[in-house]
């Protein structure tokens, strides 16, 4: 669900209201941003292991601005920006995000940072690289910068 | 560090440049050096390119962290006769979403004040603000079963006394350049001015002979 990535900065809280009496309907459970313990093959990040309760907790947030404040404005925009760079990241650079892609706001300064894996030669990576910045600054008509690490394989945090 | 007590503003813009490159630089080198353990060849290489992409426009420190070295040589101490602003109290509020980052912000705001001799007031932590909203859960119908989302807001504040415009100035702008990402600050500065001539005396000593408005 797009809609926790997004607000990561927010802590989620669940309340069900549901009547005791009622013996038809299931509880809804939340399924944002969690992945359900299976048969224990399936390989998973430490990000990913955690749910968005934990954030603040044992997670930090993925989008680092100050719009969500008390007494800030220009959430949604920032929200917006986000994604469309989450998923400009995603597409640019396909089968290398080893994790999950952070966004820093400073000032002007856009910063994102991200971990690769290894499967493409250095020489396309900063051309992808620059690529990327430099649309994203001329797009975003702020500089964006790019911190790029690489690892040779995912990290697995443990197997649900 | 050149201490700021020492330093007078003649040509305001050119001392806020030449202090904002030095900075740019301190935060560059500070930045390159933290970038350092990460082993790989991509990164490291990536790092260079980073610098020389600096390029990009509208920053100011873009063009500035060539020259750095040369201008800091060159700026002087110039003496005014204008006064400086006096202020009685800065407050420096910050916000942000993550208790520890504050901690350690307020830490290095305190640390660069005591540095550079200013006196420290009160530094405090006002109590967080929780923003909450209560959603539907579904997006069709099942009105009983919601969703609870929080926004927390920490703050921490700190307030200097008697300091003085050159001062502040350059406290702010280190502090303020330095500001962890997803924290926001907010500063409010008394002034102090010196009490008008014409109210020194009142007025019934100076004119005894003065006719009272017809009432």
């Amino acid at each position: 669900m797009i809609n926790s990535k997004n607000f990561r900065h927010v802590t989620n809280v669940c309340v069900s209201l549901l009547l005791l009496r009622c013996m038809t309907t299931e509880a809804k459970r939340n399924r944002a941003a969690r992945i359900r313990v299976g048969k224990g093959d399936k390989p998973v990040t430490y990000e990913q292991a955690h749910h968005p309760h934990h954030i603040g907790h044992r997670k930090g947030w993925l989008s680092q601005h100050t719009s969500n404040l008390k007494g800030e404005d220009g959430a949604a925009e920032r929200t917006v920006e986000d994604v469309f760079i989450r998923r400009f990241m995603f597409g640019t650079f396909h089968g290398c995000l080893a994790n999950e892609i952070v966004i820093k706001r400073r000032g002007n300064l856009l910063n994102v940072c991200a971990v690769m894996l290894q499967k493409l030669p250095p020489q396309k990576f900063y051309f992808l690289i620059g690529y990327t910045e430099s649309l994203l600054s001329h797009f975003y008509k702020c500089p964006v910068k790019l911190e790029i690490q690489t690892l040779q394989d995912k990290i697995v945090y443990k197997y649900l | 560090m050149i201490s700021p007590s020492v330093r007078s503003l003649k040509n305001m813009a050119s001392l806020m440049v030449r202090k904002r490159e030095l900075f740019s630089l301190a935060r560059i080198l500070s930045g390159v050096s933290y970038l350092g353990p990460a082993s790989l060849s991509v990164c490291s290489g990536h790092r260079k390119c980073n610098i020389t992409r600096f390029h990009l426009p509208l920053t100011p420190s873009t063009s500035f962290h060539t020259t750095v070295l040369t201008s800091a040589a060159q700026s002087a101490i110039t003496v005014t006769e204008e006064p400086d602003t006096l202020f009685q109290k800065l407050v420096v509020l910050v916000k942000g979403h993550d208790r520890a980052v504050l901690d350690s912000y307020e830490f290095f705001a305190t640390m660069t004040a005591k540095e550079l001799g200013i006196s420290l007031g009160k530094v405090f932590e006002p109590p967080k603000d929780i923003e909450r909203l209560t959603l539907l859960k579904s997006i069709h119908i099942f009105k009983k079963h919601r969703v609870q989302y929080e926004m927390r807001t920490h703050y921490r504040c700190i307030e200097l006394h008697h300091i003085t415009g050159c001062t502040a100035q350059v406290y702010l702008e280190y502090i303020q350049r330095n500001l962890p990402e997803g924290v926001a600050m907010e500063v409010t500065k008394t002034a102090m001015e010196k009490v008008p001539d014409h109210i020194l005396e009142p007025m019934w000593k100076e004119i005894p002979t003065d006719d009272k408005p017809s009432q």
